[in-house]
């Protein structure tokens, strides 16, 4: 179990990472959110024992990170981080010899998820001459040739088509499966919401918003109703109390309500329609959530 | 842990020595050696006009060209490698000789008597003579010019040997450490030692070279993020020097090697095509004569002292372009950064080539002792017989412990530097690293 605990960095005067704490147990998917800038670039050096902290611990299984438990963490960096002179093979043995393993197991890990990755045609090709998706692949398979206890992901899907996106969520829910404790760290918040369970938003090094992600979105008083109905007259739905904004969409309109008690409201207004055959109460989504809470950081820091 | 150590330098040197423009690069110095080596082969092979002889046709109205031609041929035959020449005395007139001389490279001496100068002579050619002729024809007349005048005065003839001969110097010199002829040994001393330390010169750019690219690389590929989460800063950094020692060692190995190809290839075609005994008796007098110079003696005396002042003196080079490489992103940057490196290095290299015309300089002797530049000059002035072997032990000791103050202050700078992508503040954060712990 990785738990960070009241961590705080700065980088001369200014201040990157400011108080943090969140714990990623075994097995679990923990999400870590922020823009451009926010810390969580830092914070994942911090927990890799790359950068030092000036106060606050981090502890992998109740050990302080060091070079004698680095070789349990794999890690995934936003940038290309391959030796791009050196074939694929070369590049996996290069970091799996640091990770601490014996070339021969290697090899063996390295077909297999060669194999599971489609890419076992490129295990003698440079890594220059491969795609920008491969060359992920291969950054990829990098992170996780040590089963890791720990499994940093850094915009993983950084550069992949859909397919593959979807290759390497089947690996990494493997990998969850098999106990691995793994930080994951994307833009894109729909990915996010696959995945995580749990979640914290940076926004300038601080946490804004923590918890479990079903619970955050319960307790995010807004939500969405998604109506689809013949004639819906939508300057008369913007009346009704509590709606914040209606979205017309191609095949239906979205109805964003400040709480759950404006339901009924919004309903008896859809009902006098004609022809209604959709409506359906949905949280908030990530995106929105986040937007909000970042947003709202952004503006009283202004 | 140690394994790590060992994978990373392993893989900087098959990095480095697995290229094929490694073995092409070394595969062009050795042909080049052997070039160099063997180079009065390659000009004789390809022809020219090496037995040319020029003829000198002597009219001569002094009654002198007997003495003339003695002087002369002895003069030449003490000289060698002048030139061939071929005097005659000739009965033709001057107007005659010019036709004859037409087109050619021969030469005219008219030598005559004078009331006022005892003797005159002129020279007449199609084409220019050239200064060593020219010095020839003048030493030789001077000669004939002194027996000339002596045999006037009445002096006999054994006299006038006796007075034209050298005045022959017995040296002594006091100084019992003082080998003999001394004096003589010092040109071929600065010679041979400037031949020993130009491998050097240049088995140090090659160590700033190896150890500022590979940085360089693992840097803007961002690989070393993964590295370093993985590896220590320290054993990182004492891989990559001990990878680009490890490099010049072998890099300097594959020279000698090459030498010793060069050399054996010269000897095989001396017995081969059986050239001359000449040849393989200038390497013997060249071997003789270095051996006479005491440096042998001298080398071997200090050999151990100055391997150990190398090995630091490459240590410590590839510690400070190691810490240079981490404070830049990019190679661009890192060769601009190693210009001063690379000044200091040719500082070092003249400075031991001055050490034998200023013999004895208390600069060049301060110099010695200063690290990074003692590796050139200190084996030099001892050598040169300048300096004890105490002193060039103090020059080692002091590179010593200079090497593991520079490493432990550098590797707070290389700490820092390996993880920083911005030139932003850079000043700023590398006096800030070596402050801190």
């Amino acid at each position: 179990m990785l738990k960070v605990e009241h961590v705080t960095k700065y980088y001369g005067d200014v201040l990157a990472v400011d108080d943090l704490s969140f714990e990623v147990k075994k097995g679990e998917i923990f999400g870590l959110l922020g823009v451009n800038g926010a810390g969580k670039t830092t914070t994942f050096r911090m927990i890799t024992g790359l950068l030092d902290k000036n106060s606050g611990t981090i502890t992998l299984d109740g050990k302080p990170i060091d070079y004698s438990i680095t070789d349990k963490i794999g890690f995934l960096t936003e940038e290309r981080s391959l030796l791009t002179k050196l074939t694929v093979k070369e590049q996996v043995i290069y970091y799996g010899i640091l990770k601490g393993m014996k070339e021969k197991d290697i090899l063996e890990k390295l077909d297999i998820l060669l194999k599971r990755l489609h890419i076992e045609e490129y295990k003698e090709r440079k890594i220059k001459e491969l795609s920008k998706g491969n060359q992920q692949k291969v950054q990829f398979i990098t992170a996780i040739i040590n089963e890791p206890t720990l499994l940093i992901l850094d915009e993983p899907f950084s550069g992949l088509d859909p397919i593959n996106v979807e290759l390497f969520m089947d690996v990494i829910r493997e990998l969850k499966e098999k106990g691995t404790s793994i930080i994951f760290s994307s833009h894109r918040m729909e990915h996010v919401e696959m995945f995580c369970e749990k979640l914290v938003v940076l926004v300038r090094g601080k946490s804004v918003l923590a918890g479990n992600l079903k619970q955050i979105k319960k307790d995010y008083r807004k939500k969405n109703i998604h109506v689809e109905a013949e004639k819906l007259d939508i300057t008369k739905l913007k009346q009704v109390k509590g709606v914040l904004d209606v979205i017309q969409n191609e095949n239906e309109v979205i109805v964003k309500i400040a709480s759950e008690e404006n339901v009924n409201d919004v309903f008896d207004c859809v009902k006098t329609c004609k022809g209604v055959t959709k409506f359906v109460v949905e949280d908030a989504t990530l995106n929105e959530i986040f937007l909000e809470k970042v947003g709202v950081m952004y503006e009283n820091k202004m | 842990m140690k394994t790590k150590c060992k994978f990373l330098i392993k893989q900087s040197l098959k990095k480095k020595m697995s290229t094929k423009w490694f073995k092409i690069a070394n595969l062009l110095v050795l042909i080049l050696l052997i070039g160099i080596l063997n180079i009065d082969r390659i000009i004789s092979y390809f022809g020219g006009d090496f037995e040319e002889i020029t003829k000198i046709y002597v009219i001569d109205e002094a009654e002198s060209y007997p003495l003339f031609e003695n002087n002369f041929n002895t003069l030449k035959d003490s000289l060698e490698d002048l030139g061939n020449y071929e005097l005659e005395n000739s009965s033709k007139t001057i107007e005659e000789l010019k036709e004859d001389v037409k087109d050619t490279d021969d030469i005219i001496l008219t030598i005559r008597l004078s009331d006022t100068e005892y003797l005159t002579a002129d020279v007449a050619s199609f084409n220019p003579i050239g200064m060593m002729t020219e010095q020839l024809l003048q030493t030789s007349l001077n000669t004939i010019k002194s027996y000339y005048v002596l045999e006037k005065t009445g002096i006999s003839e054994s006299e006038i040997a006796s007075l034209t001969s050298n005045v022959s110097l017995n040296k002594e010199v006091t100084n019992p450490d003082v080998e003999e002829n001394a004096e003589g040994k010092d040109l071929v001393s600065s010679g041979l030692i400037l031949i020993l330390i130009v491998p050097f010169f240049i088995l140090i750019t090659m160590l700033t070279q190896m150890i500022g690219a590979e940085i360089n690389d693992e840097k803007s590929t961002r690989s070393m993020e993964i590295i370093i989460s993985n590896v220590s800063p320290k054993m990182h950094f004492a891989s990559k020097i001990i990878a680009s020692t490890c490099f010049v060692l072998v890099q300097a190995f594959i020279l000698v090697v090459d030498v010793a190809i060069a050399f054996g290839i010269r000897l095989l075609c001396t017995k081969t095509f059986a050239i001359s005994e000449d040849t393989s008796m200038a390497i013997m007098d060249a071997l003789n004569m270095v051996k006479n110079t005491g440096i042998l003696n001298l080398l071997l005396k200090g050999l151990p002292i100055m391997l150990i002042l190398f090995l630091f003196s490459f240590v410590l080079y590839a510690i400070v372009a190691g810490v240079l490489a981490s404070m830049t992103t990019n190679i661009e940057d890192y060769q601009q950064l190693q210009t001063p490196l690379m000044i200091l290095l040719l500082v070092g290299y003249y400075v031991a080539i001055m050490a034998s015309t200023f013999d004895g300089a208390i600069f060049i002797k301060i110099l010695s002792y200063i690290p990074m530049l003692s590796f050139l000059i200190a084996p030099v002035i001892f050598l040169l017989g300048q300096t004890t072997i105490l002193e060039l032990g103090l020059s080692t000791l002091i590179c010593i412990v200079f090497t593991f103050i520079i490493f432990h202050y550098g590797l707070r700078i290389y700490k820092v530097g390996i993880l920083n992508y911005s030139s932003q503040d850079l000043w700023k954060k590398i006096f800030k690293s070596v402050k801190e712990k």
